[in-house]
């Protein structure tokens, strides 16, 4: 089966940071072999003064595949691991999706875009969660870290939010690759530019200092761009990845 | 609000950039300048210079811009 996992809300300012702890998760998915994981993509939710997120408001989600009969292992040991993971006076949350069980996806979909724009309750979350039959619940703190998990999965379901964790090693800054290149040596699958437009596998590209992709139409994409007064192709900066 | 230099004095009393968002220059010379700085985890960083306000982990974003959380309200005039 597939499924998607969600966390927030496992840091404060002096310690931890969700991703981590979604890469740590995932590492112990894995060497428990209770399935394969893919992608862990950063959403970011609504910045506002009556949301009590630490500095930036973003959810971590990934997907994995799994055996059915290691999912109530999954659930009982990830929630565990947020208890005793998160740092000091974090709220974590945690939140697991079956795809083949969700009836209704787009709901799920819609609460994540909606807290990109509206500030969110507990009783909300869990509301919908119990309605779809989603896992979700909390693991310290006052527990809101569910908000941000439940939406980090609807987020990561339109296939079009978010930015993967880490960075490609590919070449050094400013040398030239072709599209073809990079999808045979990376896990990009597909490079795009920001008007839109898809490059073709012979179309060359220079790289910039550090490459980030995103998620769009589905897929892992490597956004370009043309600096001004250029013809040739070059990766996006962070300063253009910053609403994606 | 209060307003000196880099930074205003918001709402809440807490001492905010005043270059928003996109002033990389500005942010780049603060944190430059600036004892507290520590880089935040990579999926966190925005700024191309590395030692930038907008890649610190005590800014916090908010929707015009950031706070900084090792300025003391009364330390709004440190610019």
């Amino acid at each position: 089966m597939k499924i998607f996992v969600g966390i927030d809300d496992t840091d404060s300012i002096d310690q931890g940071a969700t991703g981590e702890s979604a890469n740590q998760l995932i590492k112990l998915i894995e060497e428990r072999r209770w399935g394969i994981c893919q992608g862990l993509t950063r959403h970011q939710l609504l910045l506002h003064p009556a949301i009590p997120y630490t500095s930036h408001n973003s959810s971590m989600c990934f997907t994995a595949d799994l055996e059915d009969a290691n999912l109530h292992s999954l659930i009982e040991e990830a929630g565990k691991f947020l208890e005793q993971n998160s740092a000091p006076g974090s709220d974590p949350g945690l939140c697991v999706a079956i795809e083949e069980h969700l009836k209704r996806a787009e709901e799920l979909i819609a609460y994540g875009y909606e807290t990109k724009c509206r500030v969110m309750t507990k009783a909300e979350a869990y509301g919908l969660a119990r309605k779809l039959g989603v896992h979700l619940s909390e693991h310290g703190g006052a527990g809101i870290g569910v908000i941000g998990a439940l939406a980090g999965v609807g987020l990561r379901m339109t296939k079009n939010d978010g930015r993967f964790q880490g960075k490609l090693k590919l070449k050094r800054p400013g040398a030239a690759m072709s599209v073809a290149e990079i999808k045979n040596s990376s896990p990009v699958e597909t490079v795009q530019s920001l008007a839109g437009r898809i490059l073709r596998d012979d179309e060359e590209l220079r790289l910039g200092k550090k490459l980030k992709t995103v998620l769009l139409n589905g897929k892992r994409t490597l956004l370009v761009y043309r600096p001004e007064g250029e013809l040739g192709w070059k990766t996006c900066t962070n300063a253009h990845l910053e609403d994606y | 609000m209060e307003n000196t230099g880099f930074w205003i004095k918001n709402e809440a009393g807490r001492v905010q950039f005043k270059g928003g968002k996109n002033d990389w220059s500005d942010a780049a010379d603060i944190a430059g300048g600036c004892p507290y700085f520590l880089l935040d985890y990579e999926d966190e960083i925005v700024a191309e210079e590395a030692r930038s306000c907008y890649n610190c982990r005590f800014r916090r974003w908010t929707a015009a811009s950031f706070v900084c959380l090792k300025s003391k309200k009364s330390s709004v005039t440190r610019d």
